[in-house]
């Protein structure tokens, strides 16, 4: 088999010497690993965003000309958001797709243990939404992270919330996950360098009811509440935090990321104006061509109000992979790898650059290990529905100050 | 002929997968290999399910609960369990000799864990060995509770009724749930644990060297782990203890008046389960590398079922089987397809085909499809035979 | 939990004279050659209460000894429990907080209404068949996606009782359909085990249903518009609403119990079934045949009751209940195609607790499980725990029942 293969690429060099065209060694199509959690207990709404972008990702790459003179093919693998079935899909994805390259992910366990596989093969990934700081900490040369780390994601909650007038005491609620836990402590560490009190109650992520906890969080007295959950479990606490009279319409309230896919939030948490929310990727308002035309695809094919940041960032991250591997001439790892170092591409996200890495080691340039193989611009952003069924696009910026674009209410001033 | 295609057919099928780590040597070899193994895994599962289901009679929905104990045990020692030459002054700790034998504080799930052994060894001036005991310790230990624990839950749904018992283990496996993902600082909950490879130093098998991350040495230990079960499982199954446990599932007060200690018999099925399918758990937990709660979550469990029904209940082996074709077809079934003009996303559909499978086999094929072909080989011939003798029973006696 | 020098030895004291109440009142009673199926809970109720000093006058007065007795020893071992819990953490918010206390029981009274409709389907369909349903969460789960897309995105102008109508509706047929393709073979003796028979082929169901809802609506979640909006009410007056003051989303009376209008409304739905259901059973023709059936398979057939519709129409009717039950909670709860997963379980363990098959169980273990779980998530010191094991607090309670009673506790002996 393997000497039919090697005659036969070789046969294909040679017609294509003959032609003129390009002379590369490339298996045709060039096949490049989707990951995405795309069955429960997976966050399965996240997954399909992220299929729908790498996907229109691939169309575009291919409406381009493709890669290295071939057409890009994506192999979708689902995760279902199960470290385990992780890593069987990262091997069936380098050892029986022989993938160039991996985009995607969601799940951060999935993305650890994941990471490992990735390594032992020296294939290169790129992962678009898993925060945990420890993927990019280890400092795996085959590593690259588009998505924020997961501590500056609190810092920007915990900055927010000092920023807001007479708040003393803050209630975090949070998922017992490697997501939420130590998004929730570094957010607690945040507040108390502050000044600022609080308390934190971890749910698990089947939660339906929230009754007892909303409850609980009543009786702490909280002036502002920051809610960390993913998934259904966001809507369903925010939406009974706002019937028992603690909601976004009460005090102060910065709801789960999810919230930003505007029609499902709203058709799930019909009372949840004056929610603040996190976006993460620059507002459309300050979308660049590439980020425009990519959302104008998107919103058509989904139906979608907005396009969320984990779809951005899918469709970066396929399209860093095919860049790096035109640019590396080759699918091999380590040229890819050694590409994707150097790059500086221009996609959806704005200019995407790695700047450490082999070459400038996190150790040599003083600055922490999490910052390996890490976009270092991932715009991050606080935005405040004002209107009941404001599409996300349409709400004002209220935090930082250099994003700014309305002020902020504070319900309970 | 007929009657010895099953044997044949084990044969040659065993002679095949001994012999298939080393004879393939196609370029998707690891990704073969991890499909082999894992469904060794479901094999083994599946097949000590349909004896404690089918044969035993007992509908337990706790299977999966004993595997996650036998692999969150192994877990749990290989993470807190160290031997250091030196005491550490931080940790829990026993002298054994001149080691300690040091027991770690929970790990948690924080962004930049410190436990109290990086904390001794910050602190020692002198160099200080560190090693950990042997995983198949762990995997002895993770059996063993299994076995606990089936002895425990068996006591207690001794006196319970079909429908009961498999309410209840459905509710003790949720329950262990529930506590894995909850208790995160000693789990690390849905974050997930996090255990060394089968051979961590790699090992070396007749001269040839394999890393830790070889699938090969794993490839062997889990077809011997399902072929050792198998051996015992029959065994039980063809002595005086088989017979007691069927006339159990026939009818228990009839074996019960016939002197059959039902109870002990019931208990002994039980705690035999628990402990293979905490074995097959704490083997495929270091093989994977890594464990969450999800791992026992009702749509595993009810995979195992579907293999044991798609293979065939009342039959070890062909439970065994079912295990392996039904994991095989679920991966075969991720490949989309497109039939005219409809081309089928398997990622949406996969589970919904998997659903219907298992229904119409029931509905139409009751005994598992693979116990149908089982049972048509070895009755080939009866019933000629059967003519045969009644035709000579009938002849009358005068004439000869 | 800082005075857990007093909780602690009051709960192992009552563990232990609960043991023992359990362990010897079956024989005293068998001596006394009486019915010893109540025994061993009898025992332990009234051994937990009272140690010693209630155990010897049960044991001395034997035959005498009623049921009443009993419950109350049941309420004064919860009694007991409690006042030691509160003086052991006297800062907890069960203790120091009366609002939260009168709300966490309103709401487990409520959530306890709704479960029980759910478990009757359960065992209404157990007490006709003989099986349990898995698939009982996927009822609930198409119930509730009914009613999304019939009045969200179908039929926008549908009033919601209309569109709650059509998902018992769709529910009752999958049930029926279901029933009639593959639980007949279990009948006429074509299956050898027809109670594990009927285990496994609902479990197929739950995959079956599931996914097959998922590959056709997606796994966003959804969720319906209320039924409909409180008016805004303020008694006695405006300025001083203490007796009753309603916003949109929410309902609260004498300043402390509040209760969020979805549940209101699922719950007021709930108990009108509830009647309609016992009206059904107990007043028409086709209710008293099913329950006959239940009773005397045999006996209702020589009374010309066709077993087989009454099996038709229970599984039909008990998937109808729990997709009513899903029905009215999706204006509750944001719902997606695994949403049945956990009602399913809880279901489970209110049969059992209650005993398979028995209708009046199925709502006392209702009660008690909703009561218990909001007990639970409101009480437990540690907010993470208390969260994380609201699946356990139901299978506690159903550990002890069935140690005590094997048969639930209104169950019967087959």
């Amino acid at each position: 088999m393997k000497i039919l293969t090697r005659t036969a690429v070789i046969a294909t060099g040679i017609v294509a010497l003959a032609a003129s065209a390009p002379a590369l060694a490339v298996d045709c199509p060039v096949k490049l690993g989707g990951i995405a959690p795309l069955s429960a207990p997976g966050a399965v709404t996240g997954g399909e965003a992220q299929r729908m972008g790498m996907q229109i990702a691939v169309e575009a790459i291919n409406a381009g000309g493709g890669v290295l003179g071939c057409e890009v093919e994506l192999v979708m693998g689902d995760t279902e958001g199960l470290p385990e079935k992780g890593t069987a899909l990262f091997e069936k994805l380098i050892s029986q797709d022989n993938v160039a390259g991996i985009a995607g992910g969601y799940h951060s366990s999935v993305g650890i243990a994941g990471k490992e596989v990735a390594h032992d093969k020296g294939v290169p990934v790129i992962f678009a939404s898993t925060w945990n700081d420890q993927i990019t900490a280890t400092k795996l040369p085959e590593v690259f992270r588009v998505a924020p780390l997961s501590s500056e994601a609190s810092a920007l909650y915990w900055k927010f919330a000092a920023s807001i007038p007479g708040t003393e005491k803050v209630v975090i609620v949070t998922e017992n996950t490697d997501y939420g836990i130590p998004a929730a402590e570094e957010t607690e560490k945040g507040l108390e360098s502050v000044g600022l009190a609080s308390t934190t109650f971890a749910v698990d992520i089947g939660t339906q009811d929230f009754s007892g906890i909303v409850q609980r969080v009543n009786a702490e007295g909280p002036d502002a509440i920051i809610v960390l959950l993913t998934g259904e479990a966001s809507f369903n606490f925010q939406q009974q935090a706002a019937e028992n009279g603690i909601g976004p319409g009460d005090l102060p309230f910065v709801c789960d990321i999810l919230a930003a896919e505007s029609a499902s939030f709203w058709e799930n948490v019909p009372d949840g104006n004056y929610c603040f929310v996190g976006q993460f990727g620059l507002p459309e308002a300050l979308y660049n061509d590439a980020a425009k035309a990519f959302a104008a695809t998107y919103k058509e094919r989904t139906g979608k109000e907005a396009v969320e940041s984990y779809a951005i960032e899918a469709y970066d991250a396929i399209g860093l992979l095919a860049a790096a591997i035109q640019q590396a001439g080759s699918t091999d790892g380590a040229a890819i790898i050694a590409a994707l170092e150097a790059i500086e591409y221009d996609g959806a996200l704005g200019t995407v650059s790695f700047p450490y890495g082999q070459g400038n080691d996190t150790a040599a340039a003083g600055v922490e290990d999490k910052f390996w193989h890490q976009f270092l611009d991932p715009a991050l952003m606080i935005f405040q529905y004002q209107e009941e069924g404001q599409k996300a696009g349409d709400a004002p910026i209220v935090f930082p100050d250099t994003y700014k674009t309305g002020d902020a209410v504070f319900v309970n001033q | 002929m007929r009657r010895h295609i099953p044997a044949t057919a084990c044969g040659i099928g065993l002679v095949f997968l001994a012999a298939f780590p080393l004879v393939y040597g196609a370029s998707d070899y690891d990704y073969i290999m991890h499909l082999w193994i894992t469904a060794f895994f479901y094999a083994i599962l599946a097949s000590s399910w349909s004896l404690l289901a089918g044969y035993a009679g007992q509908f337990s929905f706790g299977h999966m609960a004993f595997m996650a104990l036998g692999a969150y045990t192994t877990g749990l020692f290989n993470n807190y369990f160290y031997l250091t030459s030196a005491a550490t002054g931080t940790c829990f700790e026993i002298p054994l000799g001149s080691w300690y034998f040091v027991v770690l504080d929970p790990i948690g799930v924080s962004a930049s864990p410190y436990s109290c052994l990086d904390a001794a060894r910050d602190a020692w001036t002198v160099d200080v060995t560190i090693t950990k005991p042997s995983l198949w310790f762990g995997i002895l230990f993770g059996i063993l509770v299994g076995g606990l624990f089936g002895w425990l839950i068996g006591r207690l749904v001794l006196r319970l009724r079909a429908a009961y018992l498999a309410l209840f283990t459905l509710g003790f496996s949720e329950i262990l749930r529930a506590i894995l993902s909850a208790e995160i600082g000693v789990t690390r909950g849905q974050a997930g644990l996090e255990l060394d490879p089968l051979f961590p130093d790699g090992v070396s098998i007749l001269g040839a060297s394999f890393d830790a991350t070889d699938k090969l040495p794993t490839y062997y230990v889990m077809f011997a782990l399902l072929l050792a079960c198998i051996a015992l499982m029959m065994r039980l199954e063809r002595s005086r203890f088989g017979l007691f446990v069927r006339s159990l599932r026939e009818d228990e007060d009839a074996a019960a008046a016939l002197g059959v200690h039902t109870v002990r018999y019931k208990l002994y099925t039980f705690v035999v389960t628990s402990m293979i399918a905490a074995a097959a758990g704490a083997v495929q937990a270091h093989y994977i590398g890594i464990i969450t709660p999800n791992i026992l979550i009702i749509l595993q469990m009810a995979l195992v079922v579907a293999m044991a029904v798609v293979g065939g209940l009342e039959s070890i082996v062909a439970a065994a089987v079912g295990g392996v074709v039904v994991y095989f077809l679920l991966e075969f079934l991720r490949n989309d397809f497109t039939i005219g003009a409809v081309s089928i996303d398997m990622t949406i559909w996969r589970l919904v085909f998997f659903g219907a499978i298992v229904m119409l086999t029931l509905r139409f094929q009751r005994n598992g499809l693979l116990y149908a072909f089982i049972m048509w080989c070895t009755r080939a011939g009866v019933a000629q035979e059967t003519v045969a003798k009644r035709a000579a029973a009938q002849q009358p006696p005068g004439k000869e | 939990m800082e005075h857990s020098i007093i909780f602690w030895p009051v709960v192992l004291w009552m563990i232990a004279w609960g043991v023992v109440g359990s362990v010897v009142t079956p024989r005293v009673f068998l001596r006394r050659d009486m019915d010893i199926s109540n025994a061993s809970l009898a025992g332990a109720f009234v051994g937990a209460a009272s140690g010693p000093f209630g155990l010897a006058p049960l044991w001395y007065l034997a035959p005498k000894s009623t049921r009443g007795w009993v419950l109350l020893s049941a309420a004064g071992a919860l009694a007991i429990l409690i006042a030691a819990f509160a003086l052991a953490d006297p800062d907890n918010v069960c203790v120091t907080n009366g609002s939260l206390v009168a709300s966490q029981v309103a709401n487990g009274l409520v959530m306890g209404t709704i479960y029980a409709l759910m478990a009757m389907g359960l065992t209404l369909i157990f007490s006709i068949l003989r099986v349990v349903n898995f698939a009982h969460g996927e009822f609930y789960m198409v119930g509730g996606m009914s009613v999304y897309y019939v009045s969200a995105v179908w039929l926008p102008e549908m009033p919601p009782a209309a569109a709650v109508l059509v998902a018992c509706g769709i529910t009752f047929v999958i049930g029926g359909a279901f029933e009639r393709l593959f639980l007949t073979p279990m009948y006429d003796g074509r299956v050898e085990r027809p109670i594990e028979y009927a285990v496994l082929v609902t479990f197929g169901l739950v995959f079956f249903l599931q996914y097959f809802v998922q590959a056709l609506a997606g796994a966003s979640p959804v969720k319906a518009q209320r039924f409909f909006d409180f008016p805004i009410i303020r008694l006695p007056s405006a300025e001083d609403p203490w007796l009753i003051k309603t916003s949109k989303a929410n309902l609260q009376l004498f300043d402390t119990v509040s209760v969020s209008n979805p549940r209101f409304t699922a719950a007021v739905i709930s108990v009108l079934v509830l009647l309609g259901l016992l009206f059904f059973l107990y007043r028409t023709w086709w209710g008293k045949a099913l329950r006959a059936v239940s009773q005397d398979r045999q006996a209702a057939a020589v009374a010309g009751i066709d077993p087989n519709k009454m099996n038709m129409l229970a599984f039909a009717l008990g998937g109808m209940l729990a997709g009513l039950s899903g029905a009215v909670l999706v204006q509750a709860f944001s719902w997606v195609p695994q949403v049945g997963m956990l009602p399913a379980l809880r279901s489970f363990v209110i049969v059992v607790l209650g005993g398979l098959g028995s209708l009046p169980g199925a709502f006392i273990g209702g009660i008690i499980v909703g009561m218990v779980e909001a007990a639970g998530t409101g009480c437990i010191p540690d907010p993470q725990r208390a969260a994380s094991y609201i699946p356990a607090y139901g299978m506690l309670i159903l550990t002890l029942t069935l140690l005590l009673k094997p048969t639930g506790l209104f169950g019967r002996r087959e």
